[in-house]
């Protein structure tokens, strides 16, 4: 007999989180030739021994991975294959006269005008480079005759690489969990663990299953805002993303009460003290933002040595 | 227990801090070419591949293996990809031997890569971290690893001389090494005075930034002849985890890289290691890491692995070469990396390397690994 568990979901708020990352991506030959010669106005394809030809270039045959032999001006007309609307804009597939493959793009026109096996043309804008959408899109163009691919003496040198960006957002579930703990953050200003199985040393973040014995974990338990350093470096390098000032210091640290680590940082003044001032071993205590908890770790601003 | 699996091509691209002249599918293409003549095969001949690269935010292109497969010319056959951070590359040669050696696939082609120059590192890796619970004050894995570091300089005596150490040896072992792209000669003084990125960790403790891929043949017994006369035999292969944030970790000693070695070496008859192997490649992706390697691998007991560099055993010329190819200190592809460990080691007890070839080599040991330090494998390969 299979029954379901009497579980149903709640709606609770989630945590937001972004990720940003900036990247020069490697267009390779082929597309980076397209890329290239847009700015002439050509749309470059390649063409294969089997005489196929596949627009915009490719560096690789989508059919068998054979290399091409030569790159090709293809034609700017060709016909509407399919094509659909996302968030009020339509796209399509276009079949560029005398290509073998579908060239997804912008189709500058209503739906409800539109009929796959129609005549299209490529509109271009005048304010784009080096990007696919130096083509705007494509327009209807029933008399456009067919066009032929043509050879090419010489083409543009390719780009090596394209600047590209993506930020990704992220609205996390807590779980019960870690929704008690970040709640007693904010509320209390306490950090709380759950109970090893059988100890009274603490796991942090709190969890259901002790990742060992996977017994189910005990009660809740305050930790201290005072711990010891498990391990720690000295961060002395610009990395992107992190907007502290340098050099300051990575430290895993167990609070007192608690069995796991917890991940800040402490200030420093300069490197070769810190060297011999912070180590493994060393007492450090939460230094916690003024004002306003939000309910995150950050709520700790820092953590800072406590003198012997 | 499967049947017999031998690596029987290897091919690798020439890496760089940078190939604008290829996209990361051109990347791939090369070392598969290289990998299938070098097996003497064409992709025809091959039942099943196995792509593996490291996370999706280092070069931002999701499910990057149906690009892969177009380039490679693969359209139709099986393909699976393998992902899992630094140690992408082995397990994705895990997931091949398995195919052999459960009698699936008679010949599987394992190719890895990362093209790091298109994207953020450090930050991509500090993804790692709980989004909730230490993201906010990540310093990629190289925060991390130089804090267990740290640690280790009290317990175990991992001194920075002794990383040091390894630097010198693996960037001074790359110069010789083809493939590699970091060639300068380096002391243990420059290691020791160059600036420090994250202390204990300092700029010559660090690999270069690497463009690579990297690709092997995996044949099964039967047709593993057509290839080559001399495969590298797989006599052992295993990648274990161990919990992130466990009250028992410590962290001093690699526990899933002990447990991995131990399931390795039983598989392949080791009893004494040190003495065993002729050649050793470990993925470190700091100089550090290689003295934690010495150990867990069973090389020497803990707490002597800066008495071992010292001694100069795991010189190229020593009684147990550790990376005669230079490691990660050469080229780091990370993603890469598992599989030109491999390739290293697999040329090595074929009797055909060409640059750094150990005298009568026949038994290597190969380690790699990925995560939060918590995967690590390692591999045992034989003439």
């Amino acid at each position: 007999m299979y029954s379901a568990p009497d579980s149903y979901p709640i709606e609770l708020p989630t945590f937001h989180s972004e990720i940003n990352l900036p990247y020069t991506l490697t267009p390779g030959r082929a597309a980076g030739t397209f890329l290239a010669e847009v700015k002439n106005r050509r749309i470059i394809g390649s063409r294969f021994a089997s005489g196929r030809v596949i627009a915009p270039a490719q560096d690789f045959s989508p059919a068998d991975g054979e290399e091409p032999e030569a790159f090709v001006e293809a034609p700017q007309t060709g016909v509407l294959t399919a094509f659909t609307r996302v968030d009020g804009q339509v796209i399509g597939f276009i079949r560029l006269d005398g290509c073998d493959n579908e060239f997804p793009h912008r189709i500058l026109a209503r739906l409800e005008d539109l009929a796959a096996g129609q005549r299209v043309a490529a509109e271009w804008d005048a304010g784009v480079e080096q990007s696919v959408l130096a083509i705007k899109g494509f327009v209807p163009a029933p008399d456009a005759p067919v066009g032929t691919v043509k050879p090419l003496d010489a083409t543009e040198e390719p780009l090596g690489v394209i600047p590209y960006a993506m930020k990704l957002d992220f609205e996390h579930a807590y779980g019960p969990y870690y929704g008690r703990m970040f709640d007693e953050i904010r509320e209390n200003g306490r950090i709380m663990g759950v109970r090893q199985p059988g100890l009274d040393a603490a796991l942090l973040p709190p969890r259901e299953i002790d990742d060992i014995t996977h017994a189910r974990t005990g009660t809740w338990k305050a930790c201290a805002d005072t711990g010891t350093i498990r391990a720690c470096s000295i961060i002395n390098m610009e990395v992107y993303g992190v907007t502290r000032k340098v050099p300051y210091v990575y430290a895993e640290i167990v609070l007192d009460g608690a069995s796991t680590r917890m991940i800040h940082v402490i200030e420093i003044d300069d490197l070769e003290t810190a060297k011999k001032t912070i180590k493994p071993g060393t007492r450090v205590r939460a230094v916690w933002v003024e004002g306003e908890r939000k309910g995150r770790v950050s709520d700790i601003e820092r953590f800072e040595v406590i003198d012997a | 227990m499967g049947r017999h699996v031998g690596i029987v091509g290897v091919g690798q691209t020439h890496h760089s801090r940078r190939r604008t002249d290829v996209s990361q599918a051109g990347l791939v293409r090369e070392a598969v070419d290289r990998a299938l003549a070098d097996a003497r095969l064409s992709m025809d001949d091959i039942d099943t591949i196995v792509v593996a690269s490291g996370p999706v935010l280092f070069a931002a292109v999701n499910q990057p293996e149906k690009w892969v497969v177009d380039a490679i010319g693969a359209q139709g056959k099986s393909v699976v990809r393998v992902t899992s951070g630094g140690g992408a590359g082995f397990a994705g040669a895990l997931a091949g031997y398995y195919q052999v050696a459960g009698g699936f696939s008679d010949r599987t082609l394992v190719v890895a890569y990362d093209k790091l120059s298109e994207g953020q590192l450090q930050y991509s890796i500090s993804t790692l971290y709980d989004p909730f619970w230490g993201r906010e004050f990540a310093v990629g894995i190289m925060g991390f690893s130089a804090a267990y570091w740290r640690a280790r300089m009290d317990v175990l005596g991992h001194t920075e001389e002794a990383a040091a150490m390894v630097a010198a040896k693996n960037r001074n072992n790359a110069i010789d090494n083809p493939y590699a792209h970091q060639k300068k000669p380096v002391t243990v003084e420059d290691v020791l005075n160059s600036k420090p990125l994250c202390w204990p960790i300092k700029l010559l403790d660090v690999p270069p930034i690497s463009d690579g891929a990297a690709a092997i043949v995996l044949a099964s017994e039967k047709v593993a002849h057509h290839s080559t006369g001399r495969p590298a035999w797989i006599r052992g292969i295993a990648y274990c985890c161990e919990a992130d944030n466990a009250a028992e970790r410590s962290l001093m000693l690699s526990e899933p890289l002990a447990l991995a070695s131990r399931q390795v070496y039983r598989a392949a008859g080791i009893t004494n290691p040190r003495r065993q192997f002729d050649v050793v490649e470990v993925q470190e992706p700091y100089s550090c890491f290689e003295l934690n390697y010495y150990e867990s691998l069973g090389l020497c007991p803990p707490g002597q692995a800066a008495d071992l560099i010292a001694s100069g055993a795991t010189q190229r010329d020593g009684d147990i070469p550790v990376n005669p190819s230079g490691g990660c200190m050469g080229a780091n592809p990370i993603g890469a990396v598992g599989v030109i460990r491999l390739i290293e080691a697999a040329t090595q007890v074929m009797g055909r390397n060409e640059t750094h070839q150990i005298k009568d080599a026949s038994l290597a040991l190969v380690q790699s690994g990925g995560g939060w330090a918590n995967l690590r494998g390692c591999a045992v390969l034989s003439a």
